[in-house]
């Protein structure tokens, strides 16, 4: 897992409304949760 | 998790799931579980590589970890765990932890969006059979949107009629927001997002 306390690399990926969500369009306005889970169709 | 949003939103934090799953697999997975209106990402190309670059990227499984990384908004990461693919989150427990976060770390300088809605004019005309019109009506469940007239302009000579004098035409799916038609599949299921579940 990555270190606590380092700065957070920056992605842009698509979501489920065919949006581009960028790690930078929360930036001072958000804390952000990142829920990684292994497949869809298995429990969240 | 989407029971709890409410509670991450005061916290000042955005919920964003990740797998390597395709948008499509996302919207359909996530309105068969009552509907998901938080974003759920693809990190589908190049497969896995956000998650590796957070290290919860199972390489040899070729899927991600049931991993956590919360970061605040100033960019740093704050908390960073696994419980293992087979493993289970204490979602409320993560929600205490953002809020921990929240007044330790500081509250974001500024505000997040909140929603506007659709307004009570607005009208998605569908048709029957249709990919487009179905994807469309997936994200309008994920977003919890029950307050929208949908009208299906195969089994409706009326709505066929009214799509036509709103728009001059009969492509469909369309939504017709404030008086002007939004038309494509995803330019329609985005519009609706960005009124009803805004980011950033």
């Amino acid at each position: 897992m990555i270190d606590e306390g380092r700065t957070a690399p920056t992605f842009a990926l698509n979501d489920q409304f065919s949006r581009k969500v960028s790690l930078e369009d929360f930036r001072d306005r958000q804390h952000v949760l990142l829920v990684f889970y292994p497949l869809d169709w298995t429990p969240t | 998790m989407e029971a709890l949003l409410p509670r991450f939103r005061a916290a000042h934090t955005q919920v964003l799931g990740v797998s390597i799953d395709s948008i499509h697999c996302h919207a359909n997975w996530a309105r068969d579980l009552g509907g998901i209106s938080f974003p759920l990402l693809s990190d589908f190309e190049p497969k896995g590589a956000m998650a590796d670059s957070m290290g919860a990227y199972l390489s040899g499984a070729g899927i991600t970890d049931r991993a956590t990384v919360l970061i605040d908004s100033g960019g740093t990461v704050r908390h960073a765990s696994s419980v293992g693919p087979a493993g289970e989150r204490d979602i409320a427990e993560l929600a205490a932890l953002c809020e921990s976060v929240d007044s330790t770390a500081g509250t974001p300088t500024q505000d997040a969006p909140t929603p506007k809605g659709l307004g009570k004019d607005a009208v998605l005309y569908v048709k029957k059979p249709c990919g487009f019109s179905r994807r469309v009506r997936v994200a309008v469940d994920n977003l919890h949107e029950t307050g929208l007239e949908i009208r299906n302009v195969s089994e409706d000579a009326s709505a066929l009629a009214a799509l036509k004098a709103a728009t001059g035409s009969e492509t469909a799916p369309c939504l017709v927001l404030d008086g002007k038609p939004v038309l494509e599949a995803d330019q329609i299921v985005r519009t609706l997002a960005e009124r009803l579940a805004p980011i950033g």
